[in-house]
């Protein structure tokens, strides 16, 4: 039987309001990561506070691949969105076509939650997407 | 640290040699390179190899020690390196500091790898699971999605052209068909670049180095002896090593290591990037060698584009670059690529270098670029040759 599972456990929590990104907050200096961290590569300090990353961000750049990893099928269109966080994400970009003439560097994303692609057995590995933000969700 | 030169060089043009092993390529280019400087096997107190990935692709282990054992070096300390895509610049560095410190007169680095005896999904896994936090290989990120980020970015920020990067493979690989070890050795024009199969949106085939086996090596030695090997010995005037920061809040349109690594070349060797009259840099994509112009000082920040278009990087103009035919016409032989650059600039410092020469060149600038790992280079090696 084919299987859906997160690509970690540990990146998506419900903070209340449904899953979000989960970020890590340093207690000591205030700098936020993504992934969470074992420590602050900043301060050194320990137990970062698990928190809610945002849902949107802005495209940095972006990008259509014409090839990539097996269970990924092609072309797809990649980008850097920037999360007010002042996290930088790379991401899959869904819900853009035709992708050309609808990203725009600087553009507001926002994130969905969806299957990435598919492993080696058939299986579903589910993460984030980013989508131009503003559309009603199909 | 004392003065180092070297002495000889030897490389085996980039190619499929899948029918030959591993050991064999490499002891070729270290046959060379030891004839080269008119040594014998014995004179070698110490040596580095760069190979990347031998247990991805079914090479064996200890590399180094089973090409060298053929060639009649044992005893010796015999170290391999691996620091991606720089992973023979680390080899030569290596050979450098030990020379440098004093611990050893002679020493010899080599680079080998095969890789095409990998298939591309084999190689594109290695960049996919749990290794970098991010995961940015296993969401579909790859070195060409990379540097496709970087030229969208480069556009927009810039108003750098598709045609502006697809000249920089049609210098390289014009450049490549007058170097009798480069891989491919068709020169292209600008459509022809622009029309060929699309890599990653804005990258074409041609803007993206190809795949190939080989092997490179280079005898260091104390400058004090040089002249004993070598009736032109090339001083290596800097040798720089740095990691990357992997910033979140920079433009992705820079390289942080190149900035960081070429200002301390330049400040090792007493020189500016004026001084420089040609360079090998790393062209793994066409769009990176337009970033490094503006990185290493050779113009300013955003005039990559132009810099290229205008001529400035071509043999004839301010800095000529990659008269080898880069990267982008030799092929990334990982392992060996760092210190073929290094062979190129020896044979150009030299005289050597036929039909791609450039006239009176006495100083010569190497750049190698070590892998990514999510918004940054990992590992960055600037070498600066002296006549
Ligand atoms: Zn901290």
């Amino acid at each position: 039987m084919k299987t859906r599972r997160f690509i970690e456990d540990g990146w998506f929590h419900d903070f209340g309001h449904g899953l979000a990104l989960t970020g890590g907050r340093c207690p000591a200096c205030g700098r936020i990561y993504f992934p969470t961290k074992q420590v602050c590569p900043a301060c050194f300090a320990t137990d970062q506070e698990k928190i809610p990353l945002s849902h949107k961000g802005i495209l940095h750049t972006f990008a259509c691949s014409h090839m990539g990893p097996s269970g990924l099928p092609t072309p797809y269109p990649i980008g850097f969105i920037e999360l007010p966080e002042g996290i930088k994400l790379f991401s899959l970009l869904t819900r853009c076509d035709p992708w050309d003439r609808v990203l725009k560097v600087g553009m507001e994303m926002e994130m969905v939650i969806e299957t990435i692609r598919t492993d080696e057995d058939g299986n579903e590995i589910v993460g984030y997407k980013f989508r131009p933000s503003g559309e009603i969700p199909s | 640290m004392r003065a180092v030169a070297i002495a000889g060089i030897g490389g085996i043009r980039f190619g499929k040699y899948g029918d030959r092993s591993l050991r064999v390529l490499g002891e070729e280019a270290c046959i060379k390179a030891i004839r080269d400087a008119g040594m014998k096997p014995r004179d070698i107190q110490a040596a580095y190899v760069g190979n990347l990935a031998q247990w991805e692709w079914g090479q064996g282990l200890l590399i180094g020690h089973s090409v060298l054992r053929e060639i009649g070096i044992t005893k010796i300390p015999i170290t391999r390196v691996e620091n991606g895509c720089a992973t023979g610049s680390n080899a030569f560095h290596e050979a450098w500091y030990r020379v440098a410190t004093g611990a050893c007169d002679i020493a010899l680095a080599f680079g080998v790898e095969q890789m095409t005896v990998a298939s591309s999904e084999k190689i594109l896994n290695v960049f996919t699971g749990r290794q970098h936090a991010e995961r940015d290989g296993d969401m579909g990120n790859s070195a060409p999605g990379l540097f496709a980020l970087m030229a969208r970015r480069h556009m927009e920020e810039f108003g750098t052209t598709r045609n502006q990067m697809a000249m920089v493979a049609v210098k390289n690989r014009k450049y490549g068909a007058r170097n009798p070890e480069a891989q491919l050795t068709r020169s292209v024009t600008v459509e022809e670049v622009l029309k060929d199969r699309m890599i990653c949106d804005p990258l074409t085939l041609p803007q993206c180095c190809p795949r190939g086996d080989g092997a490179a090596a280079a005898v260091l030695v104390a400058a004090k002896i040089a002249r004993k090997y070598s009736s032109v010995p090339i001083s290596v005037a800097a040798s720089v090593q740095v990691s990357g920061t992997y910033p979140d809040d920079r433009s992705y349109t820079c390289f942080d290591t190149d900035v960081r690594a070429a200002e301390a070349a330049y400040k090792m060797a007493g020189l500016g990037p004026g001084d420089i009259d040609l360079a090998e840099v790393h062209d793994c994509f066409s769009v990176a060698e337009i970033v490094h112009y503006e990185d290493l000082g050779f113009c300013r920040k955003g005039d990559g584009g132009r810099f290229v278009e205008e001529g400035h990087s071509g043999i004839g103009g301010k800095i000529p670059v990659n008269t080898s035919g880069g990267l982008l016409s030799k092929g990334h032989v990982i392992g060996a690529t760092g210190i073929s650059q290094i062979i190129e600039l020896v044979r150009q410092l030299r005289g050597q270098a036929g039909g791609r020469q450039v006239e009176g060149a006495r100083v010569a600038l190497q750049h190698n670029g070590g892998g990514f790992i999510h918004t940054d280079t990992a590992s960055c090696f600037i070498h600066i040759l002296r006549k």
